[in-house]
């Protein structure tokens, strides 16, 4: 039997969670800017000398087996593109957090980190793929952070996995998140919710974490947005990248329609391309010495 | 005891009865198992998509990613074992395919995954004797090579056997 966290347990994790740095802050910020330039992105690692040296690493790591040395921080953002660098700056502040062993879950450390890149490159593919009216670089981002309360909440679900996929067989529980919220009367987008607002992230980013499994929800301007990062997370899953007991025991929400046309061929080939584009990302990011 | 570990789109077998073949987390993935009483090996693989039309050199590059192509690559890998290239006498099992709740058509590739397998499987005149597919969970599965047991397991959940 694993106890319920109360509200004023919530802040107080909230709270304990430490801040984003800087530049993954104004990075977030600037994802969300439908406007911003690459020039933005590359000023702003500019100003971060350690940002810099690890995008540095990874550019001339062996995993994109570049013939020529990149030197230039310009050209290394622009080869690698937005959402390396936002997955490096992420991964640098708050590793350890995406890092964490999800004991909760019945996952192993690096679980979590592995999924969040996973729904991370399939969001940017079903927007991509499908031709839909999305930021593709957002959804990554969006994918990157989607999952964030379960870091927090997952010390509260231990030794409840079995218990949770019970209440989900017995049908007591329509999900995964129905039956966390049984467990310990909070799930993990509340959970997720609370920090991104301690983070100050902006509201598409907010949006995403809070709704990910029940896109109808959000408001209407992101809605594409977040109906898009809905597939991406259950693409990750479906590819064999959950985090534990909860992997694909959650609801497709079929209005997905309204917004992404996305045929069994297409969706074949964003999963052939999420498991190549993470394989790339994975080798470089440990070639360039992360610490998850 | 060796452990032969397969990744997605891998395919392997093994003779040695101290060997274990295992693959991890399959979502809608499937393992096809061979199991060979005559020669005691076994093979699997770890199939990620049904056709191989969608990505030609994907599939040259790692047969066992796609359904058409993952079980000719697995039968001739076991050939080399002394079993029958066509895979006679071979003991198949199944598992994995599963599908995410409430799935629509396009989204069950888990479903399509193990349809698929099944009719490349009869045109060698092959069945399963046993599988354990579909479902909305992930599954880890290991076979002992010497006794052509195969376990599965699924985090918060006991393990079983097929």
């Amino acid at each position: 039997m694993v106890d319920k966290i109360k509200q004023d347990d919530l802040a107080k994790i909230v709270q304990s969670i430490p801040m984003l740095s800087a530049s993954a802050s104004r990075l977030l910020q600037l994802a969300a800017q439908p406007d911003h330039e690459l020039a933005d992105v590359i000023n702003l690692v500019k100003n971060d000398a350690n940002l810099t040296a690890r995008v540095l690493k990874i550019v001339n790591s062996a995993a994109y087996g570049l013939v020529t040395k990149v030197t230039s921080i310009e050209r290394a953002v622009s080869y690698l593109g937005e959402r390396i660098v936002v997955s490096v700056a992420i991964d640098d502040c708050s590793g350890k957090l995406f890092g964490k062993e999800l004991s909760g879950y019945e996952a192993a450390s690096g679980d979590l980190w592995k999924h969040d890149l996973r729904a991370a490159i399939a969001s940017r593919e079903v927007v991509t793929q499908s031709g839909a009216d999305i930021n593709p670089e957002l959804a990554f981002t969006a994918g990157l952070l989607h999952d964030i309360g379960k870091a927090l909440i997952s010390d509260y679900l231990q030794g409840s996995a079995p218990e949770a996929v019970e209440l989900i067989s017995s049908q007591d529980s329509l999900d995964y998140l129905a039956a966390e919220e049984a467990l310990i009367g909070v799930d993990h987008t509340v959970a997720g919710y609370e920090l991104a607002k301690a983070w100050q992230l902006p509201d598409e980013l907010i949006q995403v974490i809070r709704y990910h499994h029940d896109p109808a929800q959000a408001g209407e301007e992101v809605r594409p947005l977040v109906y898009a990062v809905h597939l991406g997370d259950n693409i990750a899953m479906m590819g064999g990248f959950g985090t534990g007991s909860d992997t694909m025991r959650y609801k497709l929400d079929k209005s997905y329609t309204d917004f992404i046309h996305i045929t069994p061929n297409i969706l074949a080939s964003i999963m052939l391309t999420v498991d190549t584009e993470f394989q790339k990302l994975e080798e470089s990011m440990l070639d360039s010495g992360e610490t998850n | 005891m060796g452990q032969i570990i397969l990744g997605v789109g891998d395919y392997g077998a093994s003779n040695n009865p101290g060997d274990e073949v295992k693959t991890f987390a399959l979502g809608s993935c499937v393992s096809v198992i061979f199991l060979d009483p005559k020669t005691r090996t076994v093979g699997m693989a770890h199939v990620a998509l049904p056709d191989s039309t969608i990505n030609k050199n994907k599939a040259a590059d790692k047969p066992g990613y796609f359904a058409d192509t993952a079980i000719p690559a697995l039968l001739a890998d076991m050939a080399q074992f002394g079993c029958d290239k066509r895979g006679k006498g071979l003991i198949v099992k199944l598992c994995g395919g599963a599908n995410v709740m409430d799935t629509n058509d396009t989204f069950q590739i888990g479903k399509r995954n193990a349809l698929t397998i099944k009719k490349i499987l009869w045109s060698y005149g092959m069945g399963a004797v046993a599988e354990d597919l579909g479902g909305n969970f992930s599954r880890t599965v290991a076979v002992s090579v010497s006794a052509g047991q195969v376990t599965i397991s699924s985090p918060g959940k006991p393990s079983w056997q097929i």
